[in-house]
């Protein structure tokens, strides 16, 4: 929040503020105070700017009820469109109450639901299948790669069943094992200790080729357990998904661990801002999600 | 010789007189006591000479020259000294700074210059005697006996336009241990051999006779009499401290009830109280007696259940009463607190909630309903019946007169029919006319067949209403008198277990 | 003058709130619509606000509500995952707070612990199991039953505007039960008015026959099992439950109370007063968010206002012990 838009809040509450005649969008989220929601919504107010509307961004500090009764207050207020980034199977009555008066909802990494006019997201599919066959291809098709999921996690079980498929594809690659990290300390550490007990059960140099992992923190611990283990020689490929400021300084230093995905979160949050824009102007969407393409960063464009 | 004159002080609060032309002359190189009963005027005295209050009529010379009034700085000018019972050491400073709080410290080139502030200290102890202390320890390692010495060496400290030669020394001993006590004594000696004054009020009759030169005696606002030790002793002082005619003020002695025994207690102990054994008949009223902390209040709060019950039993109608406030006003026993304001009332709350509060459940619908209109009719009726007067039930107790605010209380402990009412202190600051109409409604309880035990420290009170005395020592019941014909110089002996050869009739 | 603000301060800046309200947004606010939706979005909040009425009535607090409500969620969407029917894991979830209420109450009134220190800690028990129950994560989807949901989103019908029902929350409905509920007990009940006693002087009413343990614990009680059904009810809202989503009631339904308090003649905390208190607080939300005011200054705004009408209360009452 700019202390201007802060002024600007006080202002329109003393009752001084011109009445709006631009579009007039909603963002409603409990999660501002975290780092991925906050450039969502930087890139959506960025673009918004740019088409000239008023937005107001709605934070209810972790409160997922408040997010529904924000939802009713701005439908009463009348705005144009609503933003919202929390799950829309928590905030179904907000979304009901939307729908009835007629106010597109748009979704920036929401997820899907049928009063979500469209949900704008990275493709988790594609992400899984682009480190799954950048591993395949590193390794030429051949030897024993481990996993590392998180089925209980709808978004993360998504990749795993893509790598799954792809590694599946190449006759000569061998899961040596599909792990499930405890990850109720961020991952890293119990990644690192089941790989070192994959590590210790497979000592032949060469009998693990890689290493893909369904997101980073799982990646950095196996790196850390092969470092450790003295086997970074071997050529074992790590990747990851995300590419989270650890994961890229690690394939910045051009290690093991080679690959992870960016998300652009700016890219989302214009994109829905293109969204809004499209339900305003009339489209009708067919498409109910709308993919922003990820990027691989490997070494060359780490940093 | 210098001396403080009073001429015809009088002060009044409200109804009450507190002062009514009192007059009195204290002279340096005196030891002169002031005695009287609390409510006697001491405090309203001391207050005015300090400069604390105004007398509405009166003035104060010393040595010809008036004093002004209502001024602590030119009392303290004039070389007046007050020494309470409370002390206020200051945590954390020495013995020699705590002397210094109202006197500037010295200084040398703006900082405190220690040597100077502990060696005013050290000089002003060897003047009573006090070398053992030393100036630059904590206060707070001294008993309260030598706190109480060091506050007085620190009146000798210079500043002032005339140094101190009246000290005014209000119960001095009552914290202190009698070694502390002897110390107290040796000094104010000292004191009085430099030829200064003492006014001295202490409630112990020992101490006054053995340090006074003098005694003033005042009772209900006015001086009773000023005689040299040597004319007067223990007894005439109780007695003029007490002798107030009482005739018109409680109702008149009738037959005592000889209904069946309703309280009685056996082996009755619990904090503060050890083993007491007595009985109350339907219509009888036993007045309980005894110095502060002898166990008066322990027995009375026992017996209502405000304390718990260490051993022995209470019955009432031969059944056992359970040890607990609201199991005792189940089963009939009221409690009318000594402490209004924290014991007693719901100060901010309507008259109507404070006399119903232990009844509510008999006046409910299926047990958990209120029916506030029977809860309101109750308190009209009872307030009534207690001569209450308020603008309406709904008043707050908080507008009403000490005296209406006790008959709240009554009108609490009656509303439940009760068969016995516990009184402690009922006319605790209550104003004469209240007073003697609270004596009538006692007195008609008693006649409608209650049992009443009643602790109070007014003798005379004590003496008009009661059938019997049980007199407290020590937390025991030591004995009980018959209160027909019982003087309050003989009740007041009991107190002390002083022989009937001391010379109390 | 003072006195006047004391006495009817807070109802003219309650009236001046509306006013201003529905002056700057004239289409929306005075709408039938609006005022549900606010009532349903503060029912919650009302539920525990009526239930900590209760405690504060005898001078106490409940630090633990928050938490509470946070773990009767967790608890119901627990046994939702275990396949225990709605009814059953709803009265589960409802035991644990009539547990966790009692339980306060004896630390409270039978081992003596202020109730600020004591309700401190069970708040941080009930945070912890609430976090120990959940592992840490969000219950929802299809682990949350459909009808369980529903609840919240429903409502008998009470009428049409252009062919659009509109119907009266379910949630409001439990609030106005319980706020009702209480107002009997406290008003009307010789339980209530010995818990008022025992605000206005504890020792006082135990000398004079009021058992003051005993109400003591039982009334913890009642905020225990309120602050589990205001829980019930958030879940229902979200259709889901996480082991904090309850965290924020607890301040909020304490300014609440004392919001009350600055409308009561004599200072002392009512059901119907804290009602008001509620209302005040889902009032400025709602207006302030309609008239698109950022949520962080909102927040201070709202701050503000507590302060002021609670310190205006403050110095009235400060001003009648002058005279």
């Amino acid at each position: 929040m700019t202390l201007r838009t802060a002024l600007a809040g006080v202002v329109s509450a003393i009752g001084l503020g011109a009445p709006a005649l631009a579009q007039d969008v909603a963002v409603i989220t409990p999660y501002l105070a975290q780092p991925g929601t906050q450039f969502y919504v930087d890139g959506f107010t960025a673009r918004a700017e740019e088409l000239g509307w008023d937005v107001n961004v709605i934070d209810t500090a972790g409160d997922v009820a408040a997010v529904i009764s924000r939802i009713e207050d701005v439908v009463t207020q009348g705005v144009d469109a609503i933003v919202i980034n929390v799950d829309p199977a928590q905030v179904g009555a907000g979304l009901q109450t939307a729908a009835d008066a007629g106010i597109p909802v748009v979704g920036m990494d929401a997820g899907s639901d049928p009063l979500v006019a469209a949900n704008v997201t990275s493709n988790g599919y594609a992400m899984a299948a682009e480190t799954a066959v950048y591993v395949a291809n590193r390794i030429d098709g051949e030897g024993g790669v481990v996993m590392f999921t998180f089925d209980p996690f709808p978004p993360v079980q998504v990749r795993g069943v893509i790598a799954d498929a792809v590694f599946a594809n190449f006759p000569d690659i061998e899961v040596i094992d599909r792990i499930t990290p405890d990850v109720s300390d961020g991952g890293i550490a119990d990644s690192r200790a089941q790989m070192e007990a994959i590590l210790s059960a497979n000592p032949e140099p060469g009998s693990i080729a890689a290493v893909w992992a369904a997101w980073d923190q799982p990646a950095l611990g196996a790196l850390q357990a092969i470092e450790a283990a003295g086997r970074d020689g071997e050529g074992i490929v790590i990747t990851g998904i995300d590419a989270n400021p650890e994961a890229r300084a690690a394939i910045a230093s051009g290690g093991n661990f080679e690959a992870s995905i960016a998300q652009d979160f700016d890219g989302i949050g214009r994109t829905a801002a293109d969204t809004v824009a499209r339900l305003l102007g009339g489209e009708e969407l067919v498409q109910r999600v709308i993919y922003v393409p990820t990027e691989l960063v490997t070494s060359a464009n780490a940093e | 010789m210098t001396q403080l004159t009073l001429h015809q002080i009088s002060r009044r609060f409200g109804a009450v007189q507190a002062l009514g032309d009192v007059s009195l002359t204290i002279g340096s190189g005196e030891v002169h006591a002031l005695m009287g009963e609390n409510g006697a005027g001491k405090s309203t005295l001391i207050r005015i000479l300090a400069g604390l209050d105004r007398p509405d009529t009166g003035r104060i010379e010393i040595d010809g020259t008036e004093l002004a009034l209502g001024s602590p700085t030119a009392v303290r000018q004039a070389g007046l000294r007050f020494i309470h019972q409370e002390l206020h050491a200051v945590r954390g400073l020495s013995i020699a700074e705590n002397m210094h709080l109202d006197h500037p410290y010295p200084l040398r080139f703006g900082l405190v210059n220690w040597r100077a502030l502990h060696g005013a200290a050290a000089a002003a102890l060897a003047r009573l005697g006090l070398e053992r202390l030393d100036p630059s320890h904590p206060m707070t390692d001294l008993g309260p006996g030598d706190q109480m010495l060091v506050r007085i060496a620190a009146t000798l400290i210079g500043g002032g336009d005339r140094p101190p030669w009246l000290y005014v020394m209000d119960e001095p001993t009552a914290a202190l241990t009698n070694a502390e006590s002897e110390r107290l004594f040796d000094v104010i000696h000292g004191l009085v051999g430099q030829g200064a004054g003492v006014l001295y009020v202490s409630h112990r009759m020992p101490e006054v006779l053995r340090l006074s030169r003098r005694v003033t005696v005042l009772r209900d606002g006015r001086k009773v009499s000023t005689r040299p030790i040597s004319e007067t002793g223990q007894q005439r002082i109780i007695e003029e401290m007490t002798g107030r005619d009482v005739g018109n003020l409680f109702p008149d002695r009738r037959t005592a009830g000889s209904g069946p025994i309703v309280l009685k207690a056996e082996g009755l102990s619990a904090r503060g109280l050890r083993s007491a054994n007595f009985e109350v008949r339907a219509g009888q009223i036993l007045g309980v007696a005894g110095v502060a902390g002898s166990g008066r209040g322990a027995l009375l709060r026992a017996i209502g259940g405000g304390v718990a019950i260490t051993s022995g039993r209470v019955s009432v109608d031969g059944t056992k009463v359970g040890s607990s406030p609201s199991r005792a006003w189940r089963q009939g026993i009221s409690y009318v607190p000594r402490e209004r304001r924290s014991e007693g009332l719901l100060l901010g709350r309507a008259i109507t909630e404070n006399v119903t509060l232990p009844h509510l459940s008999a006046l409910t619908r299926a047990r958990l309903f209120l029916n506030k209109r029977r809860q309101r009719r109750l308190t009209e009726e009872i307030g009534r019946s207690v001569r209450l007067k308020a603008a309406s039930v709904s008043q707050s107790c908080a507008e009403l007169s000490g005296g209406n605010q006790q008959k709240v209380l009554f009108a609490r402990a009656l509303a439940g029919n009760p068969k016995v009412l516990l009184l402690d202190e009922p006319t605790r600051g209550v104003d004469i006319g209240a007073r003697s109409e609270i004596y009538r409604l006692i007195r008609r309880l008693s006649d409608d067949g209650l049992a009443i035990v009643m602790a109070s420290s007014d003798l005379p009170e004590l003496i008009g209403l009661s059938d019997r005395i049980a007199v407290m020592r020590d937390g025991r019941l030591a004995e009980t008198l018959e209160a027909e014909g019982l003087t309050e110089a003989a009740l007041l002996a009991r107190f002390y277990h002083l022989e009937e050869e001391e010379g109390v009739a | 003058m003072i006195w006047l603000i004391r006495r009817f301060g807070g109802l003219v800046g309650m009236v001046a709130v509306v006013a201003f309200f529905a002056i700057n947004l004239p289409q929306t606010f005075l709408t039938l619509q609006n005022w549900l939706n606010i009532s349903q979005q503060v029912s919650m909040l009302a539920v525990v606000a009526a239930t900590m009425t209760v405690v504060m009535v005898m001078g106490d607090f409940d630090l633990s509500v928050g938490s509470m409500a946070s773990l009767s969620g967790v608890v119901v969407a627990t046994l939702f995952l275990q396949g225990w029917p709605i009814p059953a894991a709803v009265a589960a979830a409802l035991a644990v707070g009539l547990i966790g209420g009692l339980f306060n109450g004896i630390v409270v009134s039978i081992v003596g612990i202020l109730p600020f220190v004591a309700t401190l800690a069970t708040l941080t028990i009930f945070s912890g199991l609430a976090f120990l129950i959940s592992d840490g994560r969000t219950i929802f989807g299809r682990d949350i039953p459909a009808a369980f949901g529903d609840f919240a989103r429903g409502g008998p019908p009470i009428g049409a505007v252009e062919d659009r029902i509109i119907v009266l929350p379910n949630l409001v409905i439990v609030a106005a039960v319980v706020v009702l509920l209480i107002w009997v007990v406290l008003e009307q009940t010789s339980y209530g008015r010995r818990l008022y006693a025992i605000g206005g002087n504890s020792e006082a009413a135990r000398l004079a026959g009021v058992a003051v343990r005993p109400l003591r614990l039982t009334a913890f009680a009642f905020t225990g099992v309120g602050s589990a059904l205001a829980g019930l009810m958030y879940a229902s809202r979200v259709a889901s439950a996480n082991p904090t989503q309850g965290d924020g009631l607890m301040l909020t339904a304490i300014a609440a109370v004392f919001l009350g308090m600055t409308l009561t003649r004599d200072g002392q905390p009512r059901v119907l007063a804290t009602l008001a208190g509620v209302l005040v607080l889902g009032v400025l939300d709602n207006g302030l968010t309609q008239m698109r005011v950022d949520s962080y200054v909102r927040e201070v705004l709202v701050g503000s206002i507590i302060l002021a009408a609670v310190g205006l209360s403050a110095l009235g009452r400060r001003g009648i012990a002058w005279r």
